[in-house]
C-alpha cells in the first residue's frame, strides 16, 4: 500500500493506530504508581489530601510522548518505505529485468545494482515471479529462463558483475524472442549507449510488456587510443553526448604506480579528443597502461603492451665464442639487463621474435639477405643501434647512419700525436641532454665519418674535438643508431662507465611502439592470455579454461568471451587487446515510442521500519527517565543527565582501558605477587622498584617499572621474573591461581618464593612455603650453593644474603628441570629480599649491596638461564682438552 | 548501648542524697543526744571523746524506684536514615544513661513489669529487662518516665498516663522523635506506610501536605504536652539527630524534686 512517499509493507498494522485514543485514555487514567515511605506517624497523615490524590494523572506532555512513541511503534510494524516513484511504478506481477552488464554500465555499476533491487521489492511484495536477462552473458545463456523468486533474483543481482565487452543485445533479443513468455512489467537497466543490436532488443522487449528504461546520467567514456611517444604517453578519449566532459588520464606502470596524468576537457560538441602526459622518454618507456581516472571500467583502461614497458631488444650475435669480458654484447647485455627483455640470436630469428630494438655489435658477417631483412625492419619502424669495430671499420655498408671513412682513428696509441679524448658535453637537441659525461671516461679508437655526409645525420654526441661520437638517422620509419666506438672496452672506456648504460636507456626510448615493426608472416604459436582485464578495469590472471587464440584470429580480436581484453603474449612478445576499440562507437540510446524513460539513481526504495523502531525505542528509553524523575527517584537533572551519559558511554564506548593499556610484552618488568597483606605487597613493590634501577645502572637490563600480579587473573607469561613474598598469614591458593602457577612455572617463568622467616623454621618445606605452594607441582629443591649458577650469573656470590644475614635458598635440581636445560624455575628462600632491596628492616649499606646483587643474579638467571653455568665448568673443560693434546 | 549510656551518665549532672538524717546506712551527721533519745541510741564512742552526749544518725534512705516505660511498638524501633540511630535505641540509652545516675544516688530503676534493679549492676540488668514484654500498670507512689513517640491516638495515652496518675505515680512523658518525622521531606506522590501495621496513607504532592502534616502533628503534641501537665508528668521533647546530653539534663531536673 502507498501513502504518498511512503510504501506499506503491512499496512493492516495501521489499524492498530484506531486504538490509540483508548490508549490515551488509559495512560491519562493511570497515574504513575508512587513511591513508597515508610513513616511512623501515618496515623497523622490519615485522610490528609484526598482531593489532591484524586487530581494526580500522568501530565499530558507525558501522555502525548508516550502516545507518540506507541504511533511509531505501530507505524514501524506495518514497514513503511520511502519510495517517492513508488507510486508511478507500482505494478506487481510478472516481472521481466533486463540488465547491460557490459563494460559501459560499470561506472554506474553500485546504481545498476540498486536499480535493480528496487524493481524486485515490488513484486517482492506481491510474491509474483521474477525474470531476469542479462545483455552480455560470460557463457552462451539461457536466460530469462524460468521464473525466480524475490530472493533468488537478488542473490542474482548480488553475483552479477559488470563483463569486460559491450553488451550482445541481439543475441538478448534472439534468446527473448525464443520465449513465449509475457510480462506485466519490463524494466531494462541500460548502459545508455546504442548499438547495432538494440534495435533488436527494443522490438522484442515491447512486444512483450510495458517496458521502462533505466539510463544512466552520464554514460561511459572510453580510450580509443594510446601510444608512448618521446614526449609522452598519449591517448584520445571518446565520450557520448551525455558523457561527462572532464576526465583526467593516467599513466601507470605494470605494477598499478602512477607515472603522470593528464587533464582532458571536451568542448561542448567534442566526443574525442586528445590528451598527452608529458613525461622524460625513459619514464614513458614504463607506461604499461593508460586510464581514465575515477573511471571503473574495462573501457577507460587502454593497455601499452610493448613489453609493458621492456622493450624487447635483440642482440644480434655475430657467432663464435667470445670470452666473456672482451665479447662486444657482453657489455650491451649487462648495461640493458634491467630495462629491458634481452634476446640474443641471428637476424632473422630476432626479427621473426618481433624485437623492438635490434643492437649489432662490430660486424661485417651479416649475410645478404639479413641485411635485406634488416633494412625492411627498419623502414617498417624498427630501431637499430650498432657498434663500431675493426670490421666496420674496414667494410662500409648503407645501414649506417653516416658514411664511414675507412680505418679507424686512434687516439693516444705510441704512434699518435693526439692524447685520448673525453665525451663533450651533450647538445641541447640530443636525446642524451641531461645527462653529464664524466671526465674519465677516454676514447681512444674511433671510426670517422665523411664530413659531407654529418650533414644528413643527428649528431647526438661529440667527442671534445667536435668528430661525432653517436650519430643517428631516420630510415623510413625506423632510426639507425650509430656508436663510433666499438661495444666492448677495446676502444674506449665508455662500456665500462655508468653513462653507457644512460646513453643506451635513452636510445631504447625510440624503441617502436607498434609491433608493425618487423612485419612479416609468423607461422606457429598462439597468443596466450597473461592478464585480463574485469569489467572494472582491473587487471587479473586468466580463467584457467580461456582457450589461446591464433595469430590470424588476433588481429582481427574484437573484445568477446572467448577473447577477453588483457594482455597476451606470443613468444616472448606481448601485445593486447583492448576492451574499446580504435572505433568504438559511443552514442546516446535512440528509444522508440512507447518505452518508459528514467533515470537510473531515482528509484530507492529505503526501508524505514529500523529508524522508526528506533525513534520509539529511544523515546521509550527516555520516557523511563521521566518517569523515574517524576517519581522523585532524580530529585535533581543533574543526575539524571550523568545517569543519560553514563547509558550512552556504555552503549557506544568500547573497552578503551584495554586500548590504552600498555602492552606488558614490549618492556620486561619485574613482576611480584600481590598477596592481599598491603604492607608486604608495599615492600616487594618497593623492593623490586630498587633492583629495577640497580639493573638499569648496572646491566644492559632495563626493565620497566615494577607490576603486582594477581595469580587468579593476570596472565603472567610476560613477566620473565615473578617474586612472591609471604603474606603474614599464607592461605591456600584458588584453582585457577594453581593453574595459572604451574603453567607459568612450566612454560620457563623463573618464581622466587620467599618465606621471610629466616632463623625461625626448621626445614625447607617451612609453614609459609608449604601452605603458598599447596597443590602447585613443586619439583625437587635442592640447597643453593655457591656451585650453582645464581651464584654466578653476574656477581660472584657465596651467599645470598636478605634482610637475614646468611639465609637458605633452595631451588629446582638441575635434573628435575631437565626439560628447561636444566634452568631452575622455582626458588625458594627465606631471606626476606625484598625488604632489603628496599632498604627497609635495618639492613646496612653492605648487606643491602650484597642482596642487590643477588636479585641482579636472581634476574639473570631468570633471562639467561645457564647461560653462565657453562663457565662453572670451564676449568673441567679446560684440563679436557689439555689431556686430549698431550 | 549501655556504654553509651554510662558515658551519657558521666557528663551529666549527679543526683545527691537526700541531705536529711533518716533509715539509712549512710552515716550523716552527730548530733547532742536529747532526754527522749534513750540510752540505747547514744553513740558511745564519740561520746567517749568528749563529755557530752553524741548521738549518730544516719541520712535517711527511702529508697524510691523509677520506672521506665518504652514504647514497644515497630514504630518506634524506626529511624528514616539507616545511618541514625532509631528511635528505640535512643530511649533506652537515655533510660539507661538515668538508670546509671539514679543507682549510684542509691534509687532502684526498673523496667515496668520486671523487679526493680538496684546497685552498681543495677542498669545491667535494666537493660536485659527492656528486652522483656512491658506492662501498662505502675506500682504506687512511683515515678514513672514513659519512653514513645507518642503516635498512639491521645485517647490511648489518657488512658495509660491516668491510670498510672490515680495509683499515685508521677513522673515525665519522653517525646523521642525522628528529623524525618520533624521536617517531612518527602516529594512528589508517595505511600505512607505505618511500619509493623496495614495502615497506609497515599499522597499525591508530598511536598504540598508538608504543611499540613507540621500542623497536625503540632497539635497532637500540645494535646500530649497538656495530658502530661494535667496528670503531672511534664513532656519533653527529643530528636534523633540532636545529642542525648542536654535532653538527660532536662530529664534529670524535671525528676530530680521526686528524688530530692
Amino acid at each position: 500500500m502507498t501513502f504518498g512517499p511512503f510504501l506499506f509493507g503491512a499496512p493492516w498494522a495501521l489499524a492498530a493506530l484506531a486504538a490509540l485514543p483508548l490508549l490515551w485514555w488509559l495512560m491519562r487514567a493511570t497515574p504513575p504508581p508512587p513511591q513508597r515511605a515508610q513513616f511512623p506517624p501515618t496515623r497523622l497523615l490519615m485522610g490528609l489530601h484526598t482531593d489532591e490524590q484524586s487530581r494526580e494523572r500522568a501530565p499530558w506532555w507525558l501522555v502525548l510522548f508516550r502516545a507518540l512513541a506507541a504511533a511509531l511503534m505501530i507505524i514501524a510494524f506495518a514497514r513503511p518505505s520511502l519510495a517517492p516513484t513508488a507510486a508511478a511504478q507500482a505494478q506487481g506481477g510478472r516481472t521481466l529485468i533486463v540488465i547491460d552488464d557490459g563494460w559501459t554500465s560499470a561506472p554506474n555499476w553500485s546504481e545498476v545494482r540498486t536499480a535493480a533491487a528496487a524493481t524486485i521489492a515490488q513484486p517482492e511484495r506481491s510474491g509474483a515471479p521474477i525474470f531476469l536477462l542479462t545483455t552480455a552473458p560470460t557463457v552462451p545463456a539461457r536466460d530469462p529462463g524460468e521464473a525466480l523468486t524475490a530472493g533468488d533474483a537478488k542473490s542474482r543481482i548480488a553475483r552479477l558483475e559488470p563483463k569486460p565487452w559491450r553488451p550482445d543485445r541481439a543475441g538478448a533479443a534472439r534468446r527473448l524472442a525464443q520465449t513465449q513468455a509475457r510480462f506485466d512489467h519490463i524494466v531494462w537497466i541500460s548502459d545508455g549507449l546504442d548499438d547495432p543490436g538494440a534495435r533488436a532488443l527494443e522490438q522484442v522487449l515491447q512486444q512483450r510488456g510495458p517496458v521502462t528504461v533505466r539510463i544512466p546520467a552520464h554514460t561511459a567514456r572510453a580510450i580509443v587510443s594510446g601510444a608512448v611517444t618521446p614526449q609522452g604517453v598519449e591517448a584520445r578519449v571518446r565520450r557520448a553526448p551525455n558523457g561527462e566532459a572532464f576526465a583526467a588520464i593516467a599513466a601507470e606502470t605494470a605494477d598499478g604506480r602512477a607515472l603522470g596524468a593528464a587533464e582532458i576537457r571536451f568542448g561542448p560538441t567534442e566526443f574525442t579528443t586528445g590528451g598527452r602526459i608529458q613525461l622524460p622518454p625513459e619514464i614513458a618507456a614504463r607506461a604499461a597502461r593508460v586510464r581514465i581516472v575515477g573511471e571503473q571500467s574495462a573501457g577507460a583502461v587502454r593497455l601499452l603492451p610493448a613489453g609493458s614497458g621492456r622493450p624487447f631488444v635483440g642482440l644480434i650475435d655475430p657467432g663464435g665464442a667470445g670470452q666473456p669480458l672482451v665479447s662486444d654484447l657482453y657489455y650491451a647485455d649487462r648495461a640493458l639487463q634491467p630495462y629491458a627483455s634481452l634476446q640474443r640470436g641471428g637476424v632473422g630469428e630476432l626479427i621473426d621474435a618481433r624485437a623492438q630494438a635490434l643492437i649489432l655489435p662490430d660486424a661485417s658477417l651479416i649475410s645478404p639477405l639479413d641485411r635485406a631483412a634488416l633494412a625492411r625492419w627498419i623502414d617498417a619502424g624498427g630501431l637499430l643501434i650498432r657498434f663500431a669495430g675493426p670490421r666496420l671499420a674496414n667494410n662500409n655498408d648503407d645501414l649506417l647512419p653516416v658514411r664511414l671513412r675507412p680505418g679507424s682513428r686512434a687516439l693516444g696509441s705510441a704512434l699518435a700525436w693526439e692524447t685520448p679524448l673525453a665525451v663533450a658535453p651533450f647538445p641541447a637537441d640530443s636525446p642524451f641532454s641531461g645527462i653529464n659525461p664524466p671526465a674519465d671516461v677516454r676514447i681512444h679508437q674511433q671510426v670517422l665519418a665523411e664530413p659531407a655526409s654529418i650533414e644528413q645525420a643527428h649528431v647526438w654526441a661529440t667527442l671534445s674535438d667536435h668528430s661525432p661520437l653517436v650519430t643517428a638517422r631516420q630510415r623510413g620509419h625506423g632510426l639507425i643508431v650509430l656508436f663510433h666506438v666499438g661495444a666492448g672496452p677495446d676502444w674506449s672506456d665508455l662500456p665500462l662507465s655508468g653513462l653507457f648504460v644512460e646513453m643506451l636507456r635513452r636510445t631504447l626510448a625510440f624503441t617502436a611502439r607498434d609491433a608493425g615493426a618487423g612485419e612479416r608472416a609468423i607461422s606457429g604459436g598462439p597468443y596466450v592470455a597473461q592478464r585480463v582485464l574485469d569489467g572494472f578495469g582491473a587487471l587479473a590472471p586468466p580463467p584457467p579454461d580461456l582457450q589461446a587464440i591464433a595469430p590470424e584470429r588476433f588481429a582481427l580480436a574484437q573484445p568477446s568471451p572467448a577473447m577477453p581484453p588483457g594482455l597476451y603474449e606470443r613468444a616472448g612478445v606481448s601485445a593486447a587487446i583492448d576492451a574499446a576499440r580504435n572505433d568504438e562507437t559511443l552514442t546516446p540510446l535512440a528509444l522508440p515510442p512507447g518505452m518508459t524513460r528514467a533515470g537510473l539513481d531515482a528509484h530507492i526504495e529505503r526501508p524505514l521500519a529500523g529508524w522508526f523502531f528506533g525513534a520509539a525505542a529511544l523515546m521509550l528509553a527516555f520516557d523511563l527517565f521521566i518517569a523515574l524523575f517524576l517519581l522523585g527517584r532524580l530529585p535533581r537533572l543533574a543526575r539524571a543527565s550523568a545517569a543519560a551519559l553514563l547509558l550512552a558511554g556504555a552503549i557506544f564506548a568500547p573497552d578503551v582501558r584495554a586500548q590504552t593499556r600498555d602492552d606488558p610484552t614490549l618492556v620486561i618488568r619485574l613482576a611480584y605477587v600481590r598477596t592481599g597483606d598491603a604492607r608486604v605487597d608495599r615492600t616487594s613493590a618497593s623492593g623490586l622498584e630498587a633492583l629495577t634501577q640497580v639493573l638499569v645502572n648496572r646491566t644492559s637490563v632495563e626493565p620497566g617499572p615494577p607490576i603486582g600480579v594477581d595469580l587468579t587473573r593476570d596472565n603472567l607469561a610476560a613477566y620473565p621474573f615473578l617474586y612472591w613474598a609471604a603474606p603474614s598469614s599464607p592461605q591456600r591458593l584458588s584453582d585457577t591461581a594453581l593453574a595459572n602457577l604451574d603453567h607459568y612455572l612450566a612454560i620457563g617463568g623463573l618464581l622466587l618464593v620467599d618465606t621471610r622467616d629466616a632463623g625461625r623454621t626448621a626445614n625447607a618445606g617451612g609453614r609459609p612455603a608449604q601452605l603458598m605452594l599447596a597443590g602447585v607441582d613443586v619439583p625437587p629443591l635442592a640447597l643453593v650453593n655457591s656451585e650453582h649458577v645464581v651464584a654466578r650469573a653476574f656477581y660472584l656470590m657465596r651467599s645470598f644474603p636478605g634482610r637475614y644475614a646468611s639465609p637458605r635458598l633452595w631451588a629446582e635440581t638441575a635434573s628435575a628441570a631437565s626439560a628447561r636445560d636444566g634452568v631452575a624455575s622455582l626458588f625458594v628462600g627465606d631471606g626476606d629480599w625484598a625488604s632489603a632491596w628496599a632498604g627497609e628492616g635495618g639492613v646496612d649499606d653492605r648487606q643491602r649491596e650484597m642482596s642487590l646483587r643477588f636479585g641482579v643474579n636472581m634476574v639473570m638467571v631468570a633471562l639467561t638461564g645457564n647461560y653462565k653455568s657453562d663457565q662453572v665448568h670451564v676449568q673441567t673443560l679446560l684440563e679436557r682438552l689439555g689431556e686430549q693434546s698431550r | 548501648m549501655l556504654l553509651d549510656a554510662r558515658r551519657l551518665a558521666a557528663a551529666a549532672p549527679g543526683f545527691h542524697g537526700r541531705r536529711r538524717a533518716g533509715q539509712g546506712e549512710a552515716f550523716w551527721q552527730y548530733r547532742d543526744h536529747r532526754p527522749e533519745d534513750g540510752a540505747r541510741l547514744v553513740d558511745w564512742r564519740r561520746s567517749a571523746r568528749g563529755d557530752r552526749y553524741y548521738v549518730r544518725e544516719r541520712e535517711r534512705e527511702a529508697a524510691q524506684t523509677a520506672w521506665f516505660w518504652i514504647d514497644p511498638s515497630p514504630g518506634f524501633d524506626w529511624s528514616s536514615d539507616p545511618k541514625r540511630t532509631t528511635k528505640l535505641r535512643r530511649a533506652r540509652t537515655i533510660a539507661l544513661a538515668l538508670a546509671v545516675l539514679l543507682t549510684r544516688g542509691g534509687e532502684r530503676v526498673g523496667a515496668l513489669g520486671s523487679p526493680p534493679r538496684t546497685g552498681p549492676r543495677g542498669p545491667d540488668r535494666l537493660a536485659l529487662d527492656f528486652l522483656t514484654p512491658a506492662r501498662d500498670d505502675a506500682p504506687p507512689k512511683s515515678c514513672v518516665i514513659f519512653l514513645s513517640d507518642f503516635y498512639e491516638p491521645i485517647e490511648t495515652w489518657r488512658t495509660r498516663v491516668s491510670a498510672a496518675a490515680s495509683a499515685g505515680a508521677t513522673g515525665a512523658l519522653v517525646m523521642i522523635a525522628d528529623p524525618a518525622e520533624e521536617d517531612f521531606p518527602f516529594q512528589g506522590r508517595t505511600l505512607f506506610r505505618e511500619p509493623g501495621s496495614q495502615r497506609e496513607a497515599l499522597i499525591g504532592r508530598a511536598e504540598h501536605a508538608r504543611a499540613d502534616y507540621a500542623e497536625r502533628l503540632e497539635t497532637h503534641r500540645r494535646d500530649v504536652h497538656e495530658l502530661g501537665a494535667k496528670f503531672s508528668f511534664p513532656s519533653l521533647l527529643h530528636r534523633t539527630d540532636h545529642a542525648a546530653g542536654p535532653t538527660l539534663a532536662l530529664l534529670i531536673a524535671l525528676i530530680s524534686e521526686r528524688f530530692a
